[in-house]
């Protein structure tokens, strides 16, 4: 831990060198170079907490006590830090139903945007068809369509079929506008798959879907990962599309938390602590799916 | 459009890949490309949508300084924000990749992207209050600059009257008049709050004159009910503070006032001096920098969507690098390639089209931005900090919902995507040769 | 397009007076006290009613105990949803999907006549009219209505001319409320002599410059002139411009009056101006505002009102006699039916108004109500206020400008006017942008 940064190229020659196994190796530059590595990480990590932990501390105190004094002298008088905010929030019918409209609204549309998302990302990079290069411009092209575009034009026709303020409209959306993200991604993961697995299967007389299912979808599992946890996260974050289609009925925690606001005033108590409550689920999720992340593209393809 | 290429028949039918993309193509289609062509035809058209106007729409917003303006700020958007947070992700992802705890530190820089844009927002906003007791960054500013130079007494103070006035060249007050040897000068001086005086300030008192000095008392003239311009009962001098007798320009005499604010300047030869109240007596205390002024305000917003997305490009890219084969990496170090060298020629080349998918697609949501924008930059210079969705955004629906101007400018959003969609296809192109 | 101008209403005060008159004659059922809704009031048991509005948090919790009445009365299901700032997105798209709520709370003047040209809301029966006359100044029922129709009721109003002030300052410095601009401007000047800064401005949020012009110049130009501004029939180059803003910029050309200087001030936004008056350690002594500021105290501060909290009305320039800016949530039918017509004639009621004033937090300008009918007194005594000034109300001169010169952050009046307090030197220039932008947003 006492070796420098400056110190540990040397010390890889030495250890590769010396130790042609590869475990050793990298063990030993791990211990040793990693001391101010890791200090620095540290701060880095830190200097990034410092808005969560501003956020979450003004959280913990009264709305007078927060415009009173910064955030941080409450780390002097503790006795200010109070649950109250939290409890304001939570003691509220409305919030219960609007968090199952939340799950409700984002569980569907994550798994309709990674499910459509990868087909056609399948099919745009391992099927042979005319004008499939200039379907994936245009994907690209939308990509950059706000979502305010298309509120007029979505809401008219929102009103002739009906589903308007309704969860499933809410749904539709997010799947339609979380795509063009989706298609983008997965093609760029899709292309670098080996052509060998897919031509084995081939070989082995498996159609489109079964590859699909067996070959393609198993090995793009960080990939899909991901896209879910940053499609759930979106949605899960949304406000503008839940706040003009949905109704009080079907509105999520994002709309509900709003609706605890006042017209005037500085609103940081309920907005602080609603967002560490609406926080909570989205870092459940992230933890949940930490591990497909770091497995390789192809851990157990290539053996 | 592309060579033929030796496949089986099978894989040439249209059948299954008509199949897999209908659903995608069907939800592009009505969601996303029909409100883009609605927009285009929508340009045309007047705020109330009756009426042909052609491409009155684009002239008007060509020609309107706030919408240049914001067409400037997106062009440095777009300039700095995605490299940076591409090259931030990248070095990050490959110093965690050897640390034990690289799961903990990507939680940590994950976590902004779990938190709304709007309260992101509001964090910021509060994060950069220029206000020091309210402010974390002021508040860290004021304390390392306290440091070096310690406040002055009597910030804010000004004269009453017309005894003395702001001495334009040297800084601080200067006495209207001149004063000879042996006379005495009462400078009142008004804007302390009686409760922020020193402590050891005592009631002033008017010296008597004496003999080859000029004798003064310097004090706050505030008492209630007092007479502007005399020494009151219950008004205190104004110790402590630096006092010179200029001669043409030049200092003859320095001294410092005593705890009854009373002052004598000695050493004077005869004549006539004019009495010199220094700058650094009332230097306003440091209060920080103006973060979410016009001029820094832009940077500012760009740093907190850094502060976002920096976890979003983290995690890709932390998932390429899983996927790149050990066994390369390895073969390499053991044929004595150094890390760095590791990193250029193998790492780096490997990641390459993961990069610029990170790339493209944090460009084009910085081409969307426009919530951050909105609620961090203070009412007063959001005109200073606009971009064009964020214009978009309040033409549509902020200002009597002029649909038109607003189609317009989503049309410009479009026609700026035109050079990223232009290098994507040569690369889709590329890819498959 | 032109702004519905309350010139007109000197016509309805006759016919508002006659109705008071006989309103007072006919007593009770008429008129509405207690109960009388409940005798009059349709059957309307399964019915449901979906109303939009800008209130949430305890705005909306007090709304929806006023609702309750009316749904215990009627059989009514009365749902309401708040949208906030995004309002009118929330509205535009409903109103595209054809999916409008039956009845919006707006709190513009200049949207009402955006959705009225639009089609978009249906007049008012002659029986709300009517209980709108009963219960209110003519001047109400007037700047509700688009070209002679009448489209709004108003609800909850704010008291836009008041000045609000750190009692305990006061205290310790000796000072007294100022009746004139000069005692004012005087005391302002005394207050920054003994350190304190006078005054907190919330330059960030450019509706506060506007409400500080509008009380100047309807105290030097007079309501009439005031009007014609208003509908842009004298241009923003008019020497009472002039007058108006030379006057202003006795106040914000004086760096030291206010807390920040000009510049501090226009990073300073509203709630955190407040504040900066009731905060323990308090900054500035005086905040130029309405009503509602009230609400911020007791929200954000530890400072209570009507103690450390307390008001006076904004002082007089030149003694045109009593005048007040006021502004206010009207509600406006968007559906066609019996229930949604006996909603806004409840909410015209003074019935309804009488159980939000004894929640808080409200001023109605209901004629019928009076001081000891609101929870709090510093509330009463501003409502009060408004009812004494009967049909010399005026209405926020911004709020009945098109939203683009009235009511856009970064546009026309709201920028033009942080500009001017930015540099108050520039009256000239000043009048000549804002004319420039005022024409243009009235398509002239």
């Amino acid at each position: 831990m006492t070796t420098t940064s400056q110190k540990s190229p040397s010390v890889v020659e030495v250890s590769v060198s010396g130790a042609p196994r590869r475990g050793m190796a990298s063990r030993l530059l791990s211990r040793l170079g990693s001391g101010a590595l890791q200090t620095v990480l540290v701060l880095v990590a830190l200097f990034w907490m410092v808005p969560v932990i501003g956020l979450l501390l003004v959280s913990l105190r009264s709305e007078a006590d927060n415009t009173n004094s910064g955030w941080w002298t409450v780390l002097l008088k503790p006795a200010e830090l109070t649950l109250d905010n939290y409890r304001g929030l939570v003691d509220n019918d409305v919030l219960v139903r609007s968090f199952l409209n939340t799950v409700y609204i984002s569980v569907p549309s994550t798994l309709l945007v990674v499910g459509i998302g990868a087909l056609a990302a399948y099919a745009l990079v391992w099927m042979d068809f005319p004008g499939r290069d200039w379907i994936m411009v245009g994907v690209v092209g939308l990509l950059v369509l706000p979502i305010q575009a298309a509120l007029i034009p979505i809401s008219q026709l929102y009103g002739a079929l009906g589903i308007f303020g309704s969860i499933l409209g809410a749904i539709l959306f997010h799947v339609a506008f979380g795509l063009p993200f989706a298609v983008f991604l997965l093609r760029n993961f899709f292309v670098n798959i080996p052509r060998d697995l897919l031509e084995a299967a081939r070989m082995d007389g498996a159609g489109e879907w079964r590859i699909f299912r067996r070959v393609v979808l198993p090995v793009a599992r960080p990939a899909l990962a991901s896209l879910a946890v940053f499609q759930f996260l979106w949605v899960w974050n949304d406000m503008l599309v839940a706040l003009v289609f949905t109704s009080p009925d079907s509105a999520p925690l994002t709309v509900a938390l709003r609706s605890q606001l006042r017209q005037f005033g500085t609103n940081i108590d309920v907005l602080a602590s609603g967002a560490f409550l609406s926080m909570l689920v989205p870092l459940l999720v992230f933890f949940a799916f930490q591990r497909s992340f770091v497995q390789g593209v192809f851990a157990g393809s290539g053996k | 459009m592309t060579a033929p290429r030796e496949t089986p028949a099978w894989r040439r039918l249209f059948g299954p890949a008509t199949l897999f993309l209908l659903p995608a193509l069907l939800f592009l289609g009505v969601f996303l490309a029909y409100p883009a062509l609605y927009s285009v035809v929508r340009s045309l058209f007047d705020a109330s949508g009756s009426q042909f106007v052609g491409l009155g729409n684009y002239t008007r917003m060509f020609t309107d300084d706030r919408t240049l303006v914001a067409i400037r700020n997106t062009g440095i958007w777009v300039l700095v924000a995605p490299a940076l947070v591409t090259g931030l992700g990248l070095v990050f992802a490959v110093l965690t990749e050897r640390v034990r705890w690289a799961t903990a530190f990507r939680v940590l820089l994950f976590m902004p992207m779990a938190i709304s844009l709007f309260a992101s927002g509001i964090i910021f906003r509060l994060v950069y209050d220029e206000n020091p007791d309210r402010g974390v960054v002021n508040a860290a500013v004021v304390t390392v600059h306290d440091v070096f130079a310690s406040p002055s007494e009597y910030p804010g103070a000004r004269p009453r009257g017309d005894e003395l006035a702001e001495d334009t060249a040297l800084g601080g007050f200067t006495t209207t008049r001149a004063y000879t040897v042996g006379e005495t000068a009462a400078l009142p001086l008004v804007g302390i709050r009686p409760g922020e005086m020193p402590e050891q300030a005592a009631p002033a008192a008017v010296p008597d004159a004496a003999e080859g000095t000029i004798e003064g008392v310097v004090w706050l003239d505030i008492a209630l009910g007092g007479e502007a311009g005399t020494v009151d009962d219950g008004e205190n001098g104004m110790p402590r503070m630096t006092i010179e007798a200029l001669r043409d320009g030049q200092v003859a005499a320095t001294t410092t006032s005593g705890d009854d604010g009373r002052f004598t300047l000695t050493g004077l030869g005869a004549g006539e001096y004019e009495i010199h109240l220094t700058a650094d007596n009332f230097t306003e205390p440091f209060r920080g920098l103006t973060w979410l002024g016009p001029t820094l305000v832009t940077p500012v917003i760009i740093s907190s969507w850094v502060w976002i997305m920096t976890g979003f490009a983290i995690t890709f890219i932390a998932a390429g690098l899983a996927a790149i084969p050990r066994d390369a990496l390895e073969a390499a170090r053991v044929d004595g390639a150094t890390e760095w060298q590791v990193f250029r020629k193998i790492t780096i080349p490997l990641l390459g089209p993961l990069l610029l998918v990170v790339f493209v697609t944090l460009m084009i949501n910085v081409l969307k931005i426009f919530d951050l924008v909105f609620v961090i930059a203070p009412g007063s210079v959001q005109a200073d900090a606009s971009v064009v969705a964020l214009r978009m955004w309040q033409v549509s629906f902020g200002a009597g919902g002029n649909q038109g101007l607003g189609s317009a400018l989503v049309v410009l959003l479009l026609v700026l995507v035109l050079p990223i969609m232009y290098f994507n296809i040569r690369r889709f192109r590329r890819e498959r040769s | 397009m032109s702004a519905p101008t309350p010139t007109h209403s000197r016509l309805l005060r006759p016919l508002g007076v006659g109705a008071a008159a006989l309103c007072l004659t006919l007593v009770a059922t008429a008129c509405g006290d207690g109960g009388s809704a409940s005798a009059d009031g349709a059957d309307l048991d399964g019915q449901a009613l979906e109303i939009v509005g800008p209130w949430a948090g305890d705005e909306q919790k007090a709304f929806e105990q006023v609702l309750a009445l009316f749904e215990e009365q009627t059989g009514a299901s009365v749902s309401y949803s708040g949208a906030g700032d995004d309002l009118q997105t929330v509205l535009q798209t409903r109103i595209q999907g054809g999916d409008e709520p039956d009845v919006a709370l707006i709190p513009q003047a200049g949207l009402i006549e955006h959705f009225a040209e639009e089609g978009a809301l249906v007049p008012l029966s002659d029986e709300v009219s009517q209980v709108l006359d009963d219960n209110m100044a003519g001047a109400w029922t007037e700047i509700g209505s688009v070209d002679g129709t009448a489209y709004g009721v108003y609800l909850k109003v704010a008291n836009k001319s008041l000045v609000w002030y750190n009692d305990d300052l006061f205290a310790e410095t000796g000072a007294a409320p100022p009746q004139t601009w000069e005692e004012f401007v005087g005391l302002s000047e005394d207050l920054a002599d003994v350190g304190i800064p006078p005054l907190s401005i919330a330059g960030a949020d450019g509706w506060v410059l506007t409400d500080w012009f509008e009380n100047v110049y309807l105290q030097t130009a007079g309501p009439e002139m005031y009007d014609q501004l208003a509908a842009h029939e004298i241009p923003w180059t008019d020497p009472s411009v002039e007058v108006a803003l030379e006057t202003l910029a006795e106040v914000w050309g004086q760096e030291q009056l206010m807390l920040g200087g000009g510049n501090g001030s226009l990073q300073t936004d509203f709630p955190t101006s407040v504040v900066n008056v009731y905060s323990d350690d308090p900054d500035a002594a005086m905040v130029v505002g309405a009503d509602f500021i009230g609400g911020v105290v007791t929200a954000s501060t530890n400072a209570a009102v009507g103690d450390t909290a307390q008001v006076f009305p904004f002082p007089h320039v030149g003694g045109e006699g009593e005048a007040v800016v006021v502004a206010g949530d009207a509600a406006v039918a968007m559906t066609d039916g019996e229930a949604t017509m006996e909603l806004l004639r409840f909410l015209a009621t003074e019935e309804a108004a009488r159980e939000w004033a004894a929640i808080g937090g409200f001023v109605s300008p209901n004629r019928n109500l009076t001081a000891d009918d609101y929870a709090d007194p510093v509330l009463g005594q501003v409502a009060e206020q408004i009812v004494l000034a009967g049909d010399s109300v005026r209405f926020d001169l911004s709020d009945l400008q098109p939203a683009a010169f009235g009511a856009t952050v970064g546009d026309g009046m709201w920028q033009t006017l942080q500009d001017f307090l930015a540099d108050p030197s520039d009256v000239e220039g000043t009048m000549e942008r804002l004319e420039d932008e005022a024409a243009r947003a009235h398509g002239e």
